[in-house]
């Protein structure tokens, strides 16, 4: 019996290498983490304040775009090469797009960490996104660009290995780890248009100076074209996860394969002509593109409640064939020692609640009373910082033994971990919320004002500060425990079995289940069909109202912000 | 195939650090007792404590729209 | 293909929330009469604001019997009016806000309100609220705009109607 890294040894040394960048992405992007919510909160303030959104755009740039897409981008070259039992068709294709993607992701991290040496005199404090007319050193947009391209790359990478595993297997099912491979990344190049539109012909000539003006509103719309799919890419690879290997870890086997199928379908299809949801505040974009937006966002919330139930059930599967009974008791019969396992549990737990948030922040009109105030991060902290973070990170404990033929060096540590994680996104998720309720605003270096306080229906704002900086620190705390045994895993000793790899078959397979559903073609004729629905028309008045490149100049980010300091202040 | 049908174990008895059985990450089914196949199967809890979010869901959905958000004092209303 | 009783009666649980909220959006549009910031402000040129017969003298503009149209300019790191004089506005009025930006995406929040809006350069946003009893409110940027976007804050007075004196704006 041998583990991936003795089968794959080509394709198990690129995840490593993927995941490698990952987890030190995390772990940058944590510390600063650490720093935002000791400074937000008045506790600790070792930077001046106008550094603070240097540290906030590394922080969104580094966690939601590097470590997210790195690990996925290793997750999916595992779950492509191990379910369809082949190699990638040529290993240096692989390095190739690692090669693009580090790179693009070196040069953008150079250009905003140098924001915080302004005698090199360049800056991105653009947060990570980059909302013209705020302009951005041209590293950055290059960077981010090439960064996506790299993307494009890898997902060629495995479409061609699914080419070649076809012509062996031309009545097979597509086997369901790369058909959710394959779907995501149909999503992604469907929406990765809007970013790369926005980037390449608007952002980088005009931030080369080649072009005058932008027009904002534009390039802003592009953004979430893209902005919002991409939280469904950083969400898939947990789905995968929550799919295809916690139903195993659980004991159990997953519920329905044909359902997963759908899901991903749903995702595909849904992902994108909704991206307007971002920009219901926004002036310029009339009411009934939002309401279209609104009710197409709503019926998004369909896979992910249709996924809570088969995750649920597989779990449930599992518990009972362990022995569990009764209709709660038998939870108590699931594997809560692994961490592996209890990791992704309280990670789908958590998404439960910001699946609530969610919904609140989707409700068009009620979106008023939460726009841009702390409560949005709060969300997308339980989403794609915890959902999403904490899936990986448990979901690593069982990978990467696998990529290494080393064991975990310490399981209780990863029980600790995970945990900790769970309890310290609690306390700063939860206060975040009620804090966004009383109006404080998101991405401030100090939610302090001189001419009124906010005013909390419950508790204090000192309160919710303090549980913001505790939070904050729970979760730094765990980061720093994931990444020490990650490390000193990486010393022990090869062995013979590291992890149990088996993944058992669905208890529901594929077989019945009708055969266009693995018709991808349909999928991405329908998908485009429903994008050029939800955005010809909002994308052409909003090109009639000022052109395609707008009247905005730039407003460079490294303007001598002392000196404005001491303008506003006077 | 994608998935394995048969399940393999990893020999315990040979392991060099001696771990106790069930250490290994990923080894729930080590303890699995019994088979349940898809008819032998019915999620009742589950369907329990999907309807318990559910009914969550909709009443802190009902507490927000029509408490925190419409008793706000001022409202966009044109 | 097989799929449980159960799961199919949860699609249909599922399908029933979705109506549900979407039935809840939509009565607070309609029944509540709740109006979403659209693109009825029109467009403005950023470059050019001094030039516009309102933006070019911010401020509390009377329309009609206890009715005021308030433009609003939000630049690097202040509104005006709002943060050096406060915004006035007599109590029990309908007041209409024009909010723009000079320069990049700002945001107008009135604190503890649902009065909250993007302000875009090129496009004006522009909401009505009706504002009851006498209070004051603080207003703050809450999208980023630059390095002192923290700093930028502002205040809106509803004054009693019989102490309110007139409106600021233009002359
Ligand atoms: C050590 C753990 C973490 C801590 C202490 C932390 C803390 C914070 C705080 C306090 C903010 C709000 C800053 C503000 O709006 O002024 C923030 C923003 C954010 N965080 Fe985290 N976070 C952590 C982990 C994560 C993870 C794992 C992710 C995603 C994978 C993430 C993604 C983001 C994003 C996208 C933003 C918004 C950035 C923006 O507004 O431009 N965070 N974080
Ligand atoms: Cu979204
Ligand atoms: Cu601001």
């Amino acid at each position: 019996m041998a583990t991936f890294v003795d089968r794959y040894p080509e394709e198990a040394a690129v995840v490593r290498a993927t995941f490698v960048v990952a987890f030190v992405s995390l772990g940058i992007g944590a510390f600063f983490g650490l720093i935002q919510a000791l400074h937000r909160t008045g506790y600790v303030r070792i930077l001046d304040s106008v550094d603070y959104y240097t540290i906030l755009t590394g922080h969104g740039v580094l966690l939601a775009l590097v470590f997210t897409i790195f690990f996925l981008l290793g997750l999916f070259t595992w779950a492509v090469a191990r379910s369809l039992e082949r190699p990638l068709p040529d290993i240096r294709l692989t390095w190739a797009w690692f090669g693009l993607t580090t790179t693009g992701a070196t040069l953008v991290a150079v250009a905003i960490l140098a924001g915080l040496i302004p005698s090199l005199g360049v800056s991105a404090d653009v947060l990570y996104t980059f909302y013209a007319p705020l302009q951005a050193h041209p590293l950055f947009y290059a960077g981010l660009t090439m960064f996506i391209v790299g993307t494009w790359m890898a997902g060629a990478d495995w479409f061609l290995a699914y080419r070649a595993w076809r012509a062996d297997n031309p009545d097979d099912r597509i086997p369901l780890q790369t058909f959710m491979v394959l779907t995501t990344m149909l999503m992604w190049y469907l929406s990765t248009i809007g970013v790369a539109v926005s980037a390449v012909f608007f952002l980088l000539p005009w931030s080369f100076g080649i072009v005058e003006t932008v027009n904002p509103l534009l390039t802003r719309t592009l953004f979430w074209f893209f902005g919002h799919p991409v939280v469904y890419f950083w969400l898939m690879p947990a789905y995968l996860l929550w799919y295809t290997v916690l139903p195993k870890l659980a004991g159990g086997r997953l519920f329905s394969d044909p359902l997963a199928r759908v899901v991903f379908v749903l995702f595909l299809l849904l992902s994108t002509p909704v991206g307007i949801h971002h920009q219901y505040l926004d002036p310029g974009i009339s009411e009934g593109f939002k309401f279209i937006a609104m009710t197409n966002t709503m019926f998004l919330l369909l896979p992910s409640l249709l996924t809570a139930f088969t995750v649920v059930a597989s779990m449930e599967h599992g518990a009972r064939q362990r022995g569990g009974e009764g209709y709660f008791k038998w939870l108590g019969a699931l594997p809560w020692r692994d961490p592996a396992f209890t990791g992704m549990a309280l990670a789908g737990l958590m998404f439960a609640a910001g699946g609530f948030s969610g919904m609140i922040n989707a409700g068009m009109n009620i979106n008023y009373l939460i726009h841009n105030t702390l409560w949005v991060p709060g969300h997308f902290h339980m989403t794609v910082g915890t959902a999403v973070a904490l899936t990986m990170m448990a979901g690593s404990y069982w990978l990467v033994p696998q990529l290494t033929g080393k064991r975990l060096y310490s399981r209780p540590i990863g029980l600790l971990q995970v945990v900790l994680w769970f309890v310290g996104m609690v306390f700063m998720s939860n206060a975040m919320h009620r804090a966004g309720l009383a109006g404080v605003p998101r991405r401030t270096a100090e939610p302090q004002y001189q001419s009124f306080d906010f005013s909390t229906a419950l508790g204090s704002v000192g309160e919710l500060q303090a549980q913001i900086a505790f939070g904050g620190f729970l979760l730094f705390v765990s980061v720093v425990l994931f990444l020490f045994n990650i490390l000193l895993s990486s010393f022990e000793t090869p062995m013979e079995s590291p992890v149990d790899d088996s993944l058992p078959a669905p208890l529901s397979g594929a077989e019945g289940s009708p055969l266009v559903l693995d018709d991808l073609r349909l999928w991405t004729g329908i998908a485009i069909v429903l994008v050029i629905l939800a955005y010809t028309l909002p994308l052409g008045s909003i090109v009639t109202d000022a052109g395609l490149f707008g009247d905005s100049p730039g407003f460079p980010v490294l303007i001598d912000a002392v000196a404005m300091l001491k303008e506003v202040v006077a | 195939m994608s998935i394995e049908t048969t399940r393999e174990h990893p020999e315990r008895g040979d392991d060099p650090d001696d771990r106790p059985p069930g250490y290994v990450v990923g080894s729930g089914p080590d303890d699995v007792e019994r088979e349940l196949s898809h008819d032998e199967f019915d999620p009742i809890g589950t369907l329990g404590i999907i309807l318990v979010y559910f009914v969550i869901l909709a009443v802190m959905w009902a507490f927000m729209y029509f408490v925190e958000f419409l008793g706000r004092g001022i409202t966009v209303v044109g | 293909m097989e799929i449980h009783a159960y799961e199919k009666f949860w699609l249909a649980a599922a399908l029933l929330l979705i109506v549900g909220l979407i039935a809840t959006v939509s009565y607070g549009a309609v029944g509540a009469g709740i109006e979403m910031i659209g693109d009825e402000g029109g467009t403005v040129d950023p470059e050019a604001l001094d030039d516009h017969p309102k933006f070019g003298d911010p401020g509390v503009y009377e329309s009609g019997e206890d009715e005021y149209d308030v433009y609003v300019v939000a630049e690097q790191f202040a509104f005006r009016p709002g943060t050096s004089d406060p915004i006035e506005v007599p109590a029990n009025s309908t007041v209409t806000f024009h909010v723009t930006s000079a320069d990049v995406i700002h945001g107008f929040e009135v604190v503890g309100t649902n009065a909250n809006t993007m302000a875009i350069p090129g496009q004006v946003a522009t909401f009505t609220v009706e504002v009851d009893g006498p209070r004051d409110y603080g207003i703050l940027c809450n999208e980023y705009c630059g390095s002192a976007h923290h700093a930028m804050e502002g205040t809106m007075e509803v004054v009693p109607e019989d102490e309110y004196d007139g409106p600021e704006g233009g002359d």
